[in-house]
C-alpha cells in the first residue's frame, strides 16, 4: 500500500467506559491507516469494540486517549459543532436500520444531507435523482420508505451517503437487516461505488463472509486489532465491471419479486405493484429478440 | 440550512401528527381567545367612556365654583376681573362663565316656581343641540332662551295642583308659540302670594328654541333654560336698577358690586396634560375647582385594573396551553430521538435542529393565535349583539354612545398573535435545547 495517500490515520487510540466501579476498555491502543480509494472492513464479534471504533472515526464519540486524523483534520480536538460540520462536509453514513425519514420519499431522503448544506431545492433534488439512478432505483423515486423493500431502502441509504460527495463513507452493519441475497447485492453495489467513484469506504460488520468483500479486513478482538487481511479483488472485479448498472438493477428487481423480503422490519411488497413489475418484465422480454 | 427548508421540515413534522397538533393548537386557540375577549371588554368600556367624554368636550376644561362667598373680609369674587386672572394662567385658552338666575314662569294654568335661567357665552350656546327653533339672539329686545327638553315636566297646574310626577300628564305649555309670563323678583312674588305687598312686575318672554329630544331622552342640556349671558346681565341690570340683584353678593355696607359674580366658570385648557397644572393654579387662588380629567384618570386607572384582572384570567388558560405545547414538543422529541440522531449524523447543524423545534412550537402558537383571533372576533360580536341589546345604550355625561361592551382594536389582535407565538417559542425552548443536545449515537443504536 506504499505510495498511497492516507485518509484516516489512527494512533494509539483508547476508549474507556466506566460501568459502575469497573472500567471497560472498549478500545485498547488501536493504530490503523486507511488509504484513499480503499474498501476496508472492521470485523469482530459483538463487544469487540468495532462499533466504538467506527463511532470515533465518524466523530460521534470522543476518544479517551489517542489521535484520529481524518482527511488531514485531527477530529479528537473538535467541538461538537465542529464535528457536525466535519460530518456534513466530509462524511457519508450508511446505517444498519437504513434510518430513512418516513415522511419523505426516496428522492427527498437522498437530498436531505444536501439541504443541511443549504443547497437549493431544485439543485439537490436533481442530484439526488441522479444518485438514485446510480444505485438502480429509477422507478421508486417517489416511493416512501414504507413502500420499499429492505434492499431498496438500503440503496436509498447508499445514495444518501454518496450524494454529498464525501471523502469517506462509513457503513455500520449495512446489511444487518437484510437477507443474504439482498445483502450480497448491496455489498456488490458498495464495491462498485468504491471502484467507480474512487471513494473510501469503512464498513463495520460481525460477519466474516461479508467482510471479505473489502480490500482490507481489520480483525478486532477486545479492543485491539489482531489481524489485518488483504484481499485481491482484481479477479472478481472483472466480473463486476462486466455487469452494468442496468443488469444489476434487473437482477435485483427479479429477486425482489420472486423472493419477497422476509425481514420482519419491512412491509411486504404490495401485490399489485409486484404484478405490474412482472408485466413490464414480460413486455421487455417479448420485445427483446 | 435554508430558512425555507427549515419551515418546510417543521411544518411537515406538525402535519405528520395532525391530531396531536390540532389538540395542542386548540389549547392555544382557547387561551388566546380568552385573553383577547377579556381585554376587549375592558377596552370596550374604556372606549365608550372616552367617547362619551370626548363628545361632551369636558376633558380639557376645569370647572371653578364660587361657593362660600358673600361674607368675610377677603372674600373672593368670581367676576370678570377674576376671569382676566384666569386667562393669564399658562395654557388657559378661554374662559366661559355661567350666570344662574332663578325665575318664576307661567303660561295659562301652568306655573313653574323655580326655574333656573342659565346665562352662558356664545360658544357654549352654539354647542346646544337644537330640536327646533334657533339660538337666542343676543340683541333681541326681550330676553330669549332655549328650553331644555325635559323642562316642561317642572310645570304644574296652579288651579288643580296637579304635578307631572303624579299624573304623568304632560303640562300644556307651548314654549315655541306662546309667550311666558316671567317674574324675576321671586322674593316679592312669594310675599305677594302670602298676601303681603304687591305682586312684582311680569315680563313676557319668548323661547327661541328647544333642545332636541322628548321628555324621556336625556342630555346635558335637558334640564336647563339657556340664554345669552350678556343679554341676561343687561336684563337683570334693567330690572333691578340700583337694587341688589338676588343671588349676587353684597359689599359690607349692603351695596351691590358693580360687576356680576358668576356661579361657575369653565376654564378651557389647551391640552389634557396641562389640566392638572391649571387646576392647582386655580385652587391656589382659593377657589373650589374640579376637572373631569381627574375623574377620567381615576376611571382609566380603574379600567386598567379591570383589564389586568380580566387579562390575567385569560392568561391562565394561555399558560395551560403553554404547558400543553411544552408537553407535546417533549413527547415528539422522545419519539424522534432516533430521527434527530440521524439528522445529526448526516451533518445537520445543532443550531438548525434547535431552530427546527422552536419553529414547530412557534407554528403551534401562530396557528393557535390566528384561529384564536378569529374566534374572539366572533365571540366579541356575539357579546355585543346579545348583551349589548339587553343593556341598551349607555349614557355617560348625557350624551349617548353606541354600546360596545367588547371592542377588539387591531393592535390587540396583533399583540395577542405575537404573544401566542412568543409563548410557543418559550415553551418550545427547553424541548428544543434537549433535542439539540441529544447524542447522535441514538441513530446508531439498534433496538
Amino acid at each position: 500500500m506504499a505510495g498511497k495517500e492516507p485518509v484516516i490515520e489512527v494512533k494509539n487510540l483508547y476508549k474507556i467506559y466506566k460501568v459502575g466501579q469497573n472500567k471497560v476498555r472498549a478500545l485498547n491502543g488501536v493504530d490503523m491507516t486507511i488509504y484513499r480509494g480503499e474498501f476496508c472492513s472492521i470485523v469482530g464479534t459483538s463487544g469487540s469494540g468495532k462499533s466504538t471504533m467506527l463511532n470515533m472515526l465518524a466523530g460521534l464519540e470522543k476518544p479517551t486517549k489517542g489521535t484520529i486524523k481524518v482527511a488531514g483534520q485531527h477530529i479528537e480536538k473538535l467541538s461538537e459543532n465542529q464535528l457536525v460540520k466535519f460530518r456534513r462536509e466530509k462524511v457519508g453514513f450508511i446505517f444498519q436500520s437504513f434510518n430513512l425519514l418516513g415522511t419523505m420519499n426516496a428522492v427527498e431522503n437522498v437530498a436531505l444531507p444536501l439541504s443541511f448544506r443549504g443547497v437549493p431545492k431544485k439543485v439537490r433534488l436533481k442530484k439526488a435523482s441522479e444518485m438514485l439512478d446510480l444505485v438502480g432505483l429509477k422507478t421508486q423515486k417517489k416511493h416512501r420508505p414504507n413502500q420499499m423493500s429492505g434492499g431498496q431502502q438500503q440503496r436509498v441509504g447508499v445514495a444518501r451517503a454518496l450524494v454529498v460527495n464525501p471523502e469517506i463513507i462509513f457503513a455500520d452493519e449495512p446489511t444487518g437487516n437484510l437477507d443474504s441475497h439482498t445483502s450480497a447485492e448491496v455489498m456488490e453495489l458498495m464495491r462498485k461505488v468504491v471502484t467507480e467513484q474512487n471513494k473510501t469506504l469503512v464498513m463495520v460488520t460481525h460477519d466474516n463472509h461479508l467482510a471479505t468483500f473489502a480490500d482490507r479486513i481489520f480483525h478486532i478482538i477486545d479492543g485491539k486489532i489482531v489481524k489485518v487481511e488483504e484481499r485481491d479483488h482484481s479477479r472478481d472485479m472483472k466480473i463486476s465491471e462486466a455487469a452494468t448498472v442496468e443488469e444489476l438493477l434487473q437482477k435485483s428487481a427479479m429477486e425482489d419479486i420472486i423472493e419477497p423480503d422476509a425481514s420482519e422490519t419491512e412491509e411486504a411488497k404490495k401485490p399489485e405493484e409486484a404484478l405490474e413489475t412482472l408485466r413490464q418484465k414480460e413486455i421487455q422480454q417479448v420485445e427483446q429478440p | 440550512m435554508r430558512f425555507s427548508d427549515l419551515i418546510r421540515m417543521s411544518a411537515g413534522n406538525l402535519w405528520r401528527r395532525k391530531l396531536r397538533t390540532i389538540l395542542t393548537v386548540l389549547g392555544v386557540v382557547i387561551g388566546t381567545a380568552s385573553i383577547i375577549v377579556m381585554v376587549s371588554i375592558g377596552i370596550g368600556q374604556n372606549r365608550s367612556l372616552m367617547m362619551a367624554i370626548e363628545e361632551s368636550g369636558s376633558l380639557t376644561s376645569v370647572q371653578v365654583y364660587n361657593w362660600g362667598r358673600g361674607s368675610g373680609e377677603d372674600q373672593l369674587l368670581l367676576n370678570d376681573s377674576m376671569l382676566e386672572d384666569f386667562l393669564a394662567i399658562e395654557h388657559v385658552e378661554s374662559v366661559s362663565p355661567r350666570l344662574n338666575f332663578n325665575v318664576v314662569m307661567k303660561q295659562g294654568a301652568y306655573i313653574c316656581e323655580w326655574l333656573q335661567l342659565i346665562g352662558v357665552d356664545r360658544a357654549t350656546l352654539e354647542k346646544i343641540p337644537l330640536g327646533e327653533g334657533r339660538l337666542p339672539d343676543k340683541d333681541a329686545e326681550s330676553l330669549e332662551f332655549v328650553v331644555g327638553n325635559t323642562v316642561i315636566t317642572n310645570f304644574y297646574n296652579e288651579k288643580t295642583q296637579e304635578y307631572y310626577w303624579e299624573t304623568q300628564k304632560i303640562p300644556e305649555v307651548d314654549f315655541m308659540n306662546q309667550p311666558l309670563f316671567t317674574i324675576f323678583d321671586r322674593d316679592s312674588y312669594y310675599q305677594s302670594q302670602s298676601g303681603q305687598g304687591e305682586s312684582p312686575k311680569k315680563y313676557l318672554l319668548q323661547a327661541s328654541g328647544m333642545v332636541e329630544g322628548d321628555i324621556n331622552t336625556w342630555n346635558q342640556y335637558s334640564y336647563g333654560v339657556y340664554c345669552d349671558i350678556d343679554a341676561l346681565k343687561a336684563t337683570l341690570k334693567k330690572i333691578f336698577r340700583n337694587k341688589v340683584i338676588p343671588g349676587q353678593p353684597t359689599q359690607k355696607n349692603g351695596k351691590p358690586y358693580s360687576e356680576f359674580c358668576y356661579e361657575e366658570v369653565f376654564v378651557n385648557v389647551d391640552k389634557m396634560d396641562h389640566v392638572q397644572d391649571v387646576l392647582s393654579a386655580i385652587q391656589e387662588i382659593g377657589f373650589e375647582a374640579y376637572s373631569d380629567a381627574e375623574y377620567v384618570e381615576s376611571m382609566q386607572q380603574q379600567s386598567r385594573t379591570t383589564q389586568l384582572v380580566l387579562g390575567g384570567i385569560g392568561a391562565v388558560s394561555l399558560f395551560v396551553a403553554a404547558i400543553g405545547i411544552a408537553n407535546t414538543m417533549m413527547m415528539s422529541i422522545y419519539e424522534r430521538t432516533k430521527e434527530i440522531g440521524v439528522l445529526k449524523v448526516l451533518g445537520c447543524a445543532m443550531g438548525n435542529i434547535r431552530t427546527l423545534f422552536l419553529m414547530e412550537a412557534a407554528f403551534i402558537g401562530f396557528i393557535g393565535g390566528l384561529v384564536g383571533i378569529i374566534l374572539s372576533y366572533a365571540v366579541s360580536f356575539l357579546i355585543n349583539k346579545v348583551a349589548g341589546n339587553a343593556m341598551g345604550n349607555y349614557y355617560y355625561y348625557g350624551s349617548s354612545v353606541e354600546a360596545s361592551i367588547s371592542y377588539i382594536p387591531p393592535w390587540l389582535a396583533l399583540a395577542a398573535l405575537g404573544f401566542a407565538v412568543l409563548i410557543g417559542i418559550i415553551s418550545g425552548f427547553l424541548p428544543a435545547l434537549r433535542a439539540m443536545k441529544l447524542s447522535p449515537l441514538a441513530a446508531i443504536r439498534n433496538e
